[in-house]
């Protein structure tokens, strides 16, 4: 049989010469997918496949369309060439390296493609035989690291980051790409690191390397020791990490100069429209995710968050391109390198300062703007989580709350008939966590309000026990809890059917319970607390329906009864100050013959009946529930991390470098 | 002895004589006041003062003179490590003090007993020998090895030289046969020797037995240097600078400075080897020579200053070839192996390969990588440490002002704060380095700036700002490891890296198999970051609270079997008292960042900080403060200080309870430099701005009312350092006085700043502010009104404190008056201004004169309308209240 297929291709080669003439590439590839050994007939066929031109589209497709039986019987020939693609990264001659690499793209991208629902095991073992495969992959590994940490082209580092890129987003689910096991035995960290460090690659490679160690770190993060969770946790080099992720900090930027200047110039619909836009939605999906990562994982990040560093006032105008140069004066550079002697940070009176930790808000505020897309709910979603990690720690609340530091934020808010556009540059400056509970109090009616109430509930916690007085109007929030309360009241049946509303409510209730049992610890003035009782008695309607509802529910026997009996319990103070305050109020208004008090003298009536009010402490009003990400948020984690995965697959393109680009790179190298 | 020490504290009388006095030129007019003495080598004044004083060493009575002699001992600490004399005619010593084998002594009895003519020709020929390098050393020689050899030879030869002086002088006067020339000043080169023989014998002894005399002291030699045409003296004097504690000369240095620069070559080249040997002796040194010879070469014409002195020594000081033999005197250099462990060090040990490699790659590549941390870099350290003798501190400074400059360009407070935050971000970044704070009193090194608690201060178009050092002290910051970095999160980070390491090793074993559920996510986030600080808050304030504090533990006890009930009225109450109680604190005010940060009590501050830094758990830890200033020239603020820290020693020696502060000034250029802040302080404008209350109602609201223990001791602060700024703004002509520029502290003193118009300049020349010094009616309140016993004591403090400065007067005239010389600041401007200054302490009135003088000035101030006129002036242009 073979014999006469031999035959059959020594015919067509020599005389069919009609036939459109094929690459010789192609008749390479050709021969590794006929049985015999092709260096059998050609001791320098594999010297000579590295030194041709690859064909990818051929090698994938051939690969795809090899069936069942015929794996067993090549399964030796790719094996070797998986085998010489190793070796040949070790070549000099770096034609055969680049060519070398992207061959092992096509070997990686066909063999998935062709065994979709093979296990791990099989792909492996048809690419390298399963007894061969830990040393070849230990090979590859340290081949990889060698192009990434040398001083090589920079054009070859991008291709192995490429490469990366695809071997890892092979499978829609990280988790099952087996041959990332020998990626994590082998592991890479160190030169991703340093890729990073480095101020010009960093410049290149520094996307490419951000959303593959975050993509490295999603994989079997759950049910395995991840060494890159591991190494990421434990880097301490601050430097390292500000580069990093200062690095990151300007794409993402970039990326959120697009937004800034479309969405000055646009309304809001129109700008998801753009593919463009969603485009770099998805992309900043890989960096959320990244970030995340950062933050959950290593505690010496959150100081890097807070570092602080020159930034661009985002143009107003719609025509004017994006700033790429000046935001970047300090973050391409490492600061130990230049930030002593560097006279020339942009001096522009319109340059404000600004740090990871307010782009980030500000970048929260233009997504959770519009969630009615998958990928802005997705990434809205990450940024509470992100946010709610950040309520957590202790460095970053100290940070957020620090009243030296003030800074004005700019948040973006729906442009509503009823409100009118925020006049910018009337931001006061202020400490940050004001602006974070400004972000999470404008959207407190979204469907991510339940985040927002508990990172609240985090930052209130913190500044009750740290004696934290925020100069902040508290009245904004309650009357927007209160809202919140009223929304779930209106759509009860609706809601009902997906969501425990009554745990939500159970938050808001006891958020008021803070501010009414502990608000003398964190309060700013005295003040503050007789509006807190003014604001809850002058809705008092909402928190009467509230409880008829939660009573009513807790009374029927029902899957809500425990739930809504919580409420039930919590609510006894605002119905106390309710009941209290209210007859005093009316028998005010009777005695002066007033129709409508006003604020003043509500407030003086409140102020002068507070000895006759006893109010019940409530426990665990400053417990909350610490975040952890197993295993509530895992499967959120699984599917983002899937949709990077397909997103970075569409997208990595090999052919971003030209064979003619390298060769004229190459041409003067060897 | 104890004649001695009765001598030596004169305080006693406001009229009793101060031995340690002494003053070249006759006092204007022939004063009967006994207060001055004045030296033989002005003739027309030397007889009749000499003998009018009673305790000068140049009484012709024997009997002062052994007692002089022990303290000469005392006094005359060789500051030279002579060679060890051979101590067998030892006892020839007339003193009887302990102290008095000291080996210079010794030396020179066994001069001056033994072969005297042989050994006066030997020596004599020797130092001839150093003479010829001695007095003009040119410029190009001195290299390192060449000054090695200098010093070495010069100690020698100018010891040999001096025992010739003494003994040719000796040889001649032969009634003072008992002479026991110790410690002989390291001095006198035959030039000056022949020079003094030449000059007439008896008043050579004079002139010699003063500067022996034990008080012969730094600011003596300063005005002898300043006066003295002749070389000699110049020349013995040069020398004798060795001999004093280096502290002493260095309040001196400005004088030092300004005659090395402006004056002629004598006088330079009298100077020049006590700079060189200092500057080879330390980085501080070298680097404050060098900042103020900068400074003062700069009245030159730049034709002339290029070619000058003063800028040739600069310049050989900052081309770093002054320094100390690598065999005497190595810096060792820390390796991150080897942190010093008595200092409590975190070792380096997890630093990334990456980062250390790309330390290395960068030292030396720009001017910036001299600040480059040190600790962490053995590979860069070992090559470029030579040359980087002065460098970081250097840079530091550099970058520093380069921060106040690009601020001074943006337009508004805040976004001034948001930039200097964040370049004082990426300045953190270097440090710890070898670098420190030239105005603190002890070695450290910096090692954090903690950023975000810099301020911008308040000032129309420059922009000073004030920033919080943290150092870690050190026995010498030359020669000390430089501290290993710690990153801000040191502690957080440890935890997760043990536990999440063990992990990796299992795993690797076996390269298959999957490790059984391993929840990082509740490892990593085990320890309860806010829990942590809750108990450590908590810890804290229990003494104070309250329901707050029950619940917390409530929670875990009662399981609320029993609800518990608590009144909201009691809510409210505790907020509001909350409130109360909290020490005043000034409002955040975004156009006075200053306001809050200066408010905040300094050991709550250091407190605050200390708790946040990383470095805040070792025991050599402090805080410093330093106020950085562009754009501004502030040799005037120089002299002001020299002058109140002077006045501020007189009246201390004199028991004159007078309170002032002066506060230290680091001239680094022409037109920038650093302040020491005043610790505890805002201003009278913030003060006013702020509370919105009277001064007097301030001072209650902030000791108390006016019969407690607290108030009294503030309101008595107020009126001694009211009393010593008012002497001060008086003799000094301090203009400017507006409310912004006077400071008060937490203990009630005031404190003033700013010494821009003083002497003969004043602001804009408007004729403003002809009051002898600021005294409003709000003053006058807090010390109790005009009939007062406060207001009273306050007139007699300033009497008490103008005797006493006048006594002394020569101490203070003398800082002026060499800093005029070639001075173009606008404080000398006119022909009067050391005439006025004297005039200003009439040293012709009689005390009941001047105490009407007294009276006089505070009438007229009080009266003046111009102080007034002045702050209303002040509040229209600058809005200063």
């Amino acid at each position: 049989m073979s014999q006469v297929e031999k035959k059959a291709g020594l015919l067509r080669r020599t005389s069919s010469s009609k036939k459109p003439l094929k690459e010789k590439v192609v008749l390479m590839y050709d021969e590794i997918f006929a049985k015999e050994d092709p260096a059998k007939n050609n001791p320098r066929f594999w010297d000579e496949l590295f030194l041709m031109k690859v064909n990818l589209e051929y090698l994938e497709s051939k690969l795809e369309s090899v069936d069942g039986e015929e794996v067993q019987r090549i399964q030796d020939n790719i094996n070797s060439l998986f085998h010489h693609c190793v070796q040949a990264l070790g070549e000099e001659h770096q034609i055969k390296v680049v060519n070398a690499l992207q061959t092992l793209c096509a070997l990686f991208r066909g063999v998935h493609q062709k065994n979709k629902s093979a296990s791990g095991f099989d792909i492996i073992n048809m690419l390298m035989g399963f007894d061969k495969a830990e040393q070849r992959m230990k090979d590859l590994m340290e081949r990889l690291d060698s192009l990434l940490c040398g001083d090589g082209s920079e054009s070859l580092k991008s291709l192995c980051l490429k490469l990366l890129l695809c071997l890892v987003t092979v499978t829609d689910n990280i988790s099952q790409n087996t041959i990332l096991e020998y990626v994590m035995i082998n592991s890479i960290f160190e030169a991703i690191l340093q890729i990073l460090s480095d101020v010009s690659s960093r410049g290149q490679h520094g996307y490419d390397a951000v959303v593959l160690l975050a993509l490295l770190v999603n994989y079997r993060k759950y049910e395995s020791v991840n060494p890159y969770i591991v190494k990421l946790s434990i880097v301490d080099d601050e430097p390292t990490l500000d580069v990093s992720m200062l690095q990151y900090k300007d794409k993402e930027e970039e990326n959120q100069g697009g937004f800034f200047s479309t969405l000055t110039s646009m309304v809001g619909s129109m700008f998801i429209a753009d593919a463009d836009e969603k485009l770099s939605v998805q992309t900043n999906e890989a960096i959320l995710l990244a970030l995340y990562e950062a933050v959950h994982l290593n505690r010496n990040f959150i100081t890097v968050l807070a570092q602080s560093h020159p930034e661009m006032d985002i143009p107003t105008t719609p025509t004017t391109p994006t700033p790429t140069t000046p935001t970047t004066p300090l973050g391409t550079t490492p600061p130990s390198l230049d930030m002593m002697n560097n006279p020339e940070l942009p001096l522009d009176p319109n340059l404000q300062t600004s740090n990871l930790l307010i782009t980030f808000l500000k970048y929260a505020s233009i997504v959770m703007q519009d969630t009615k897309d998958e990928h802005r709910l997705n990434s809205a979603r990450l940024c509470l989580i992100i946010l709610t990690c950040i309520a957590e720690d202790q460095y970053a609340d100290a940070f957020l709350h620090d009243d030296n530091m003030n800074f004005r934020v700019n948040l973006h808010r729906m442009p509503m008939r009823h409100r009118k556009k925020a006049v910018d540059k009337n931001i006061p400056s202020r400490p940050l966590v004001c602006a974070s509970t400004n972000l999470l109090r404008h959207h407190s009616l979204c469907f991510l309000c339940r985040r927002c109430v508990q990172i609240i509930h985090k930052l209130l916690c913190y500044q009750k026990k740290c004696r934290i007085r925020l100069h902040y109007t508290w009245r904004e929030l309650w009357s927007a809890l209160i809202n919140l309360l009223k929304f779930l009241l209106s759509n009860e049946t609706t809601l009902l059917a997906k969501h425990n509303i009554f745990q939500l409510a159970l938050l808001v209730v006891n958020l008021f319970n803070m501010f009414i049992t502990y608000g003398d610890t964190f309060l700013p003035t005295s003040n503050s607390y007789d509006e807190l009782y003014y604001e809850i008695v002058r809705m008092h309607q909402v928190f009467d329906n509230l409880y008829c509802m939660v009573l009513r529910v807790s009374t029927n026997t029902g899957q809500w009864k425990e739930a809504a009996s919580k409420v039930t319990h919590a609510l006894v103070n605002v119905r106390a100050i309710v009941n209290h305050f209210n007859p005093k109020i009316e028998s005010y208004a009777a005695v002066n013959h007033i129709s409508q008090l006003s604020e003043e003298q509500v407030l003086e009536v409140v102020r002068s009946n507070y000895d006759t009010l006893t109010l019940k402490l409530q426990d665990g009003l400053d417990q909350f529930e610490r975040y952890s990400e197993q295993p509530k948020e895992a499967a959120f984690f699984k599917e983002l991390v899937r949709s990077i995965s397909l997103n970075v697959r569409k997208n990595v393109s090999l052919n971003t470098l030209s064979q003619d680009v390298l060769l004229k790179e190459f041409s003067t190298i060897s | 002895m104890a004649d001695a020490e009765v001598s030596l504290s004169p305080a006693l009388r406001p009229l009793h004589l101060s031995p340690s006095h002494s003053a070249p030129p006759p006092p204007p007019a022939s004063s009967s006041s006994p207060t001055t003495f004045s030296c033989p080598s002005s003739p027309s004044s030397a007889s009749s003062s000499s003998s009018s004083s009673s305790s000068s060493s140049c009484s012709e009575s024997s009997s002062d003179c052994p007692v002089h002699h022990h303290h000469h001992h005392h006094h005359l600490r060789p500051q030279l490590q002579l060679p060890p004399p051979p101590h067998s005619e030892q006892p020839s010593s007339p003193s009887a003090s302990p102290r008095s084998s000291s080996p210079s002594g010794s030396i020179g009895s066994t001069g001056s007993l033994g072969s005297s003519a042989s050994e006066g020709i030997g020596s004599s020929g020797m130092s001839s020998g150093a003479d010829a390098r001695g007095p003009s050393p040119p410029l190009d020689i001195i290299s390192e090895d060449a000054m090695e050899m200098d010093l070495g030879v010069d100690q020698e030869v100018a010891l040999k030289a001096c025992q010739e002086v003494l003994l040719k002088v000796k040889l001649q006067n032969r009634e003072v046969p008992e002479h026991p020339d110790t410690n002989a000043p390291p001095s006198a080169r035959p030039e000056s020797s022949s020079l003094l023989s030449a000059a007439s014998a008896s008043k050579q002894s004079w002139l010699l037995r003063l500067f022996e005399s034990k008080l012969f002291d730094v600011s003596m030699a300063i005005s002898y240097l300043y006066k003295s045409k002749e070389p000699g003296v110049q020349a013995y004097i040069g020398n004798r600078l060795f001999s004093f504690p280096d502290s002493e000369v260095d309040f001196y240095l400005p004088q030092l400075l300004n005659m090395y620069v402006h004056m002629d070559t004598e006088v330079g080249d009298a100077i020049r080897p006590y700079l060189i040997y200092r500057c080879t002796g330390g980085i501080t040194f070298s680097l404050l020579t060098a900042w103020l010879l900068g400074a003062y070469s700069s009245d030159m014409h730049i034709s002339t200053q290029r070619h000058s002195r003063g800028t040739k020594l600069r310049k050989l000081i900052l081309s770093d070839e002054l320094k100390p033999s690598a065999s005497s005197f190595s810096p060792g250099d820390p390796t991150p192996d080897s942190p010093t462990p008595g200092e409590g060090f975190v070792s380096p040990s997890r630093r990334t390969h990456q980062r250390s490699k790309s330390d290395a790659t960068t030292a030396g590549s720009g001017p910036g990588s001299g600040l480059r941390r040190t600790g962490s870099n053995p590979k860069g350290e070992a090559v470029h440490e030579e040359p980087e003798r002065l460098r970081p501190q250097r840079e530091l400074v550099k970058s520093l002002l380069g921060i106040g400059k690009r601020l001074a360009t943006l337009p508004t407070k805040e976004q001034k704060t948001h930039r200097l935050i964040s370049e004082l971000s990426m300045l953190n970044h270097k440090l710890p380095a070898r670098v420190w704070l030239p105005t603190a009193e002890r070695q450290h090194h910096v090692c954090r700036i903690p950023n975000t608690q810099a301020v911008v201060l308040n000032s129309k178009d420059k922009a000073p700002y004030l920033i919080y050092v943290e150092v870690l002290e050190c026995e010498s910051f030359e020669t000390s490891p430089v501290p290993v970095r710690i990153p801000e999160t040191r502690i957080r980070s440890a935890r997760s890296a043990e536990n999440l390491d063990c992990g990796v090793a299992a795993h690797r074993a076996g390269s298959f198999s999957t490790v059984p559920n391993y929840d990082n996510d509740d490892e990593a986030w085990a320890t309860d970051d806010i829990g942590q600080l809750q108990v450590e808050v908590e810890a804290k304030t229990s003494s104070s609270d309250n329901i707050s504090q029950f619940s917390v533990d409530s929670i875990t006890s009662l399981e609320s079997k029993e609800p518990i009930f608590i009144a909201a009225g009691d809510i409210r109450r505790r907020l509001s008292e909350n409130l109360a109680h909290t020490p005043t604190t000034f409002r955040r005010d975004p156009e006075d960042p200053s306001a809050v940060a200066l408010k905040e009590p300094w050991q709550e501050k250091v407190r605050r900080i200390r708790e946040g830094s990383p470095y805040g758990h070792l025991l050599n830890w402090r805080l410093l403060s330093v106020i950085v200033k562009c754009g501004d020239d502030l040799r005037q603020e120089l002299l002001a200080y020299q002058v109140l820290r002077q006045l501020q020693s007189i009246w201390q020696q004199e028991r004159v309870p007078l309170w002032i502060k002066p506060y230290k000034i680091l001239v680094m250029s022409l037109d920038s430099g650093m302040i020491e802040p005043v610790l505890n302080a805002v201003s009278l404008h913030q003060v006013r701005k702020q509370s919105q209350l009277s001064l007097l109602d301030y001072f209650l609201q902030e000791h108390g009312s006016f019969t407690t223990e607290a108030f009294l001791t503030a309101q008595r602060n107020f009126v001694q350092s009211c009393a010593g700024y008012s002497l001060i703004c008086y003799l000094l002509q301090v203009k400017d006085r507006h409310n912004g520029n006077i400071l008060l502290d937490s203990e009630g003193h005031i404190i003033h700043i700013d010494f821009g118009f003083i002497l003969s300049s004043s602001p804009r020349n408007l004729g403003f502010e002809t009051s002898a010094f600021k005294l409003t009616a709000e003053f006058v309140d807090v010390m109790g009104g005009l009939d007062g016993d406060m207001f009273i004591y306050y007139k007699m403090l300033m009497l008490q404190g103008l005797i006493a400065a006048r006594k002394h007067m020569e101490k203070v005239l003398q800082i002026v008056e060499i800093m005029q010389q070639g001075s173009h600041l606008p404080c000398f401007h006119g022909s009067s201004t050391i005439r006025g200054l004297k005039e200003r302490f009439h040293m012709s009135l009689t005390e009941e004169q001047l105490q009407l003088l007294v009276e006089q000035l505070v009438d007229g101030s009080m009266r003046s309308i111009t102080t007034k006129l002045y702050d209303s002036f002040q509040y229209v242009t600058n809005g200063i209240m």
